[in-house]
């Protein structure tokens, strides 16, 4: 257990000290901090500070309606009525207002209206506004409590059967934190598999393993080797958490679509149990390819036909999202290199039964177990094989217990 | 005790009979030779030994039972095919190899010192191994093999790549090794540095054993198959004589197994173009020895095929 340890130790500081590493690390968090920036500076910009004018031709749109104010974030921007198009213009040219609509008075009819501006075109948000003056003032006459409703719509809460799972309209995290979940998740398989297969080719590649063969079981090279990349996993994960985090801190006061979120405990719980099992499986296979070749660039080979069976349920977003129940899907959810994926991005979708998602651990787990058995066993059996590749033959008759039978 | 007692050892890959009923046993304080031709056998003696391979037949002994984890911990084994992670930096390597075999961080870096100073390395403690020479990595090498101070040292072939000055102290400290009572097994082609630090000997051919005991018996043994020749003319192609190599104006004949010398002498004084000045017959060196042996089995197989 001690040279476990040790393996582990050594795998992580071994990496986390490459460039590599650092720049693959950092770069998404600067990447979202970029985003982010960006996102808030469009969303300071896009009202601008000048009011918004309109000319109106049919006579029911009065400046003092105004819609609901947010509860957090900018203001919406002002609106100011002109008596006709001259005056509007007039404004406009003098930089007054920053753009004006002229509602005609076909307007309850056809419900067109036109947007004038000098040489930049306001954004979406203050479009967004005026298109909420036009509604709190269309619905003037209604009562209050009404009014609102319309405002604001519908929030529809989804509740399976047995009351396990619910699912509400409304909450957008929900929606889009099970797809970056499944997102992240790839990435780091694939970050994880090449460190492994990487990690697994090393010794034969720089002839250590010989050496390493007289010091320590393959069992705990392999898993010091697995718990060292899991512990690089986790820290890329721990820190992508932590910018995420930090950046929808920021990020709250400017986009609305951030403010009154909540956090997805259920959903988070079903992660961490899924997402150990899932790795321990990628590893376990990686080192069971890296055991069996003889360099890195075979087994990259290899790998990825093999990550397409954990990307597997990408190909069915537009069924996840059409049918997330359907048969397929239960299929892909029990698979255990594709439930991880399936399973989050059902999440997002509908309420995965509570007996699928047992089953699916299990299975998981069954196989997960299965493939670091499996590959602590083709390991040791490849790991004096320079320059040559395993076959089946050998594999099968050491799974039976005959002992090495590696060629000299 | 014996250290390693190997009895009756076999092991097949398929059809090829890499060892066949191979015995030997290595005590403490001695230098053991494993010797024989590439493929003869012997890197697969050594992973049979060291629970890299397991034998079809036959048992090893190692410090009196089975190789256990925490004996594997009293072995330091230098391999043929050997090397170190090259974009890591060379002291935490060899650090990271010694804790693998049982001693703490702190020992292993006390250790450490003096073997990289002894190996004129501690200027390059700090780079990658990948910016050391060939011979420096060797040298680190064998400090790995050592930093744990193992009662066991299995090294192949552990001068390749070294220059006279470094031969010369990996040489002495194998000697020191064996006056304190350490077991080293050593294998290698150079058998001038195999006939100065060897005790006893086992050589493998086609993975029997082929020869087996004291260097100096076996030299006794084998004296009356060299020659010492000294004349003018050429005294190759001799019938009997395996080989013939001139060195300073002496040439020296290994004879066959079971060719008198004296059917020489007759054979060089029925040639009309040669002036004999010399006949000598000499104690054969151990590199003799293992061309007669080597190459008269080669014929022996020849001759049956």
């Amino acid at each position: 257990m001690r040279n476990l340890w040790l393996v582990a130790k050594h795998e992580y500081l071994k990496i986390v000290r490459q460039k590599s590493f650092l720049i693959g690390t950092l770069g998404i968090p600067v990447l979202i901090i970029v985003v982010m920036g960006v996102g808030i500076l469009v969303a300071l910009g896009q009202r601008g500070s000048l009011p918004l004018g309109y000319v109106d031709h049919t006579g029911i749109l009065s400046e003092s309606v105004t819609p609901p104010a947010p509860d957090k974030g900018k203001p919406p921007v002002a609106i100011r009525a002109f008596v006709d198009e001259a005056a509007a213009q007039a404004a406009l040219e003098a930089r007054t207002i920053q753009a004006y609509y002229v509602v005609p008075a076909d307007y309850v009819e056809s419900g067109r209206v036109q947007l004038f501006f000098l040489d930049k075109r306001p954004g979406e948000t203050v479009q967004e506004d005026f298109a909420a003056f036009l509604r709190a003032n269309l619905l003037a006459g209604q009562p209050a409590d009404v009014q609102r409703r319309m405002l604001e719509g519908s929030s529809v809460t989804f509740r399976s059967m047995d009351g396990s799972r619910e699912l509400e309209s409304e909450n957008v995290i929900g929606f889009i934190v099970p797809f970056i979940a499944a997102f992240f998740f790839v990435f780091a398989v694939m970050n994880a598999g090449g460190y492994m297969l990487q990690a697994v080719t090393d010794e034969k590649e720089n002839r250590t393993i010989e050496v390493l063969a007289t010091s320590i079981r393959p069992e705990e090279l392999i898993g010091g080797k697995a718990v060292g990349l899991m512990s690089v996993g986790l820290t890329q994960l721990g820190i992508w958490v932590l910018t995420g985090v930090l950046a929808l801190l920021v990020a709250t006061p400017f986009v609305p679509e951030v403010q009154g979120l909540r956090v997805p405990w259920s959903f988070l719980v079903v992660v961490v149990l899924f997402f150990v099992p899932a790795y321990a499986l990628i590893a376990g296979l990686m080192t069971a390819v890296g055991g069996m070749v003889t360099d890195l660039r075979q087994g990259q080979q290899i790998t990825g036909i093999l990550n397409l069976f954990f990307t597997l349920p990408f190909f069915f977003v537009a069924l996840i999202m059409a049918k997330p129940d359907s048969p397929l899907l239960t299929v892909l959810t029990l698979f255990p290199t594709t439930s991880f994926v399936t399973i989050t991005m059902r999440w997002a979708m509908t309420t995965v039964p509570l007996w699928q998602l047992g089953v699916s651990w299990v299975l998981l787990v069954t196989s997960a177990v299965v493939s670091v058995w499996l590959a602590a066993r083709i390991f040791r059996l490849g790991m004096l094989r320079y320059g040559q590749n395993l076959n089946v033959k050998t594999i099968i008759a050491s799974l039976r217990g005959n002992g090495l039978r590696a060629e000299p | 005790m014996t250290t390693v007692q190997v009895s009756h050892v076999s092991k097949a890959f398929g059809e090829v009979k890499a060892v066949q009923d191979v015995s030997f046993e290595v005590y403490p304080g001695e230098v053991f030779g494993l010797l024989g031709p590439n493929g003869a056998g012997k890197t697969t003696t050594i992973r049979m030994m060291l629970d890299i391979f397991r034998p079809d037949q036959g048992t090893i002994s190692i410090f009196g039972g089975k190789l256990t984890e925490e004996k594997k911990n009293r072995i330091g084994y230098m391999p043929e095919e050997r090397g170190l992670y090259k974009d890591l930096k060379l002291e935490p390597t060899l650090i990271f190899l010694a804790t693998l075999k049982g001693i703490d961080e702190a020992t292993a870096r006390a250790r450490l010192g003096p073997w990289l100073e002894r190996f004129d390395l501690q200027d390059y403690r700090q780079q990658k191994i990948q910016n050391l020479s060939k011979g420096m990595q060797q040298k680190a090498q064998i400090i790995a093999t050592l930093l744990h101070d193992p009662d066991l040292l299995v090294v192949d072939e552990p001068f390749s790549g070294l220059d006279p000055v470094n031969t010369r102290l990996v040489k002495d400290i194998i000697e020191e090794l064996r006056q304190q009572g350490k077991t080293i097994i050593m294998s290698a082609h150079q058998m001038h540095q195999v006939e100065a630090l060897c005790n006893r000997i086992v050589l493998i051919n086609h993975g029997r054993t082929v020869l087996y005991g004291e260097v100096a018996q076996i030299k006794r043994d084998f004296a009356g198959n060299a020659l010492t020749i000294e004349g003018q003319g050429d005294f190759t192609n001799l019938p009997g004589v395996l080989e013939a190599r001139r060195h300073n104006g002496t040439w020296n004949l290994t004879l066959d197994v079971g060719v008198d010398s004296q059917d020489v002498l007759r054979a060089i004084m029925r040639q009309d173009n040669v002036k004999l000045e010399r006949f000598e017959i000499a104690e054969p060196s151990l590199e003799d020895i293992f061309v007669t042996v080597v190459q008269h089995a080669g014929q022996e197989e020849a001759a049956h095929a």
